[in-house]
């Protein structure tokens, strides 16, 4: 994604677009990682509250989960200025 | 006359809307296709299973690197194919879009 040939009206436009976007984006991933986690590690409804076994996965299950992310975003960031460079 | 468009006086203060449309476009579709491979590479090298610790073990993560690879490999392939079938359809003369939801239009 270039966005060198924008003047500074479109680019300030543009920078706030982004922000948007990426709020929208942090939510998304927040709900998503809410319903994985529920399913990987609660199974038992005989209880209310969370037991410790529960949330010591849900907390292995969120740091999974982020890390993961930031590893694919990683390589793809690599992939892309490869990309960029031929 | 409206600045927006028309004459193309490169005014510096002014904001294509077309262009910042199509940027947005790809921005959306960028930002789709890594939460989709973000999703599929968990799925293929993580799994659901039960998270015995919060990191990622030596295992998953050259699973996850070479995810990321071939994820884009496939995308770059489809993307020949499409391109080349919709070139092809068209050298032939036939309705362009005519597999879609809105062919019919």
């Amino acid at each position: 994604m270039d966005f060198s040939n924008f003047n500074s009206a479109e680019q300030a436009h543009m920078t706030k677009i982004i922000e948007k976007k990426q709020m929208q984006d942090f939510l998304k991933m927040y709900a998503n990682i809410v319903e994985k986690c529920f399913t990987t590690c609660c199974n038992d409804f005989t209880s209310k509250a969370l037991s410790s076994k529960e949330d010591a996965c849900v907390a292995n299950c969120t740091e999974k989960w982020l890390k993961h992310s930031e590893r694919v975003g990683a390589r793809f960031a690599e992939f892309n200025a490869e990309q960029a460079s031929q | 006359m409206s600045f927006l468009g028309g004459r193309s006086n490169a005014n510096a203060s002014a904001v294509n809307y077309d262009k910042m449309e199509m940027a947005v476009t790809e921005l959306d579709t960028v930002t789709d296709f890594f939460n989709r491979m973000v999703s599929s590479c968990y799925t293929k090298c993580v799994g659901g299973r039960y998270p015995a610790d919060g990191d990622l073990n030596k295992g998953e993560s050259v699973c996850i690197d070479k995810c990321v690879a071939k994820y884009n490999e496939v995308q770059k392939k489809v993307g020949e194919k499409l391109q080349s079938r919709g070139a092809a359809a068209q050298a032939s003369g036939a309705a362009p879009g005519s597999g879609s939801a809105f062919g019919s239009l």
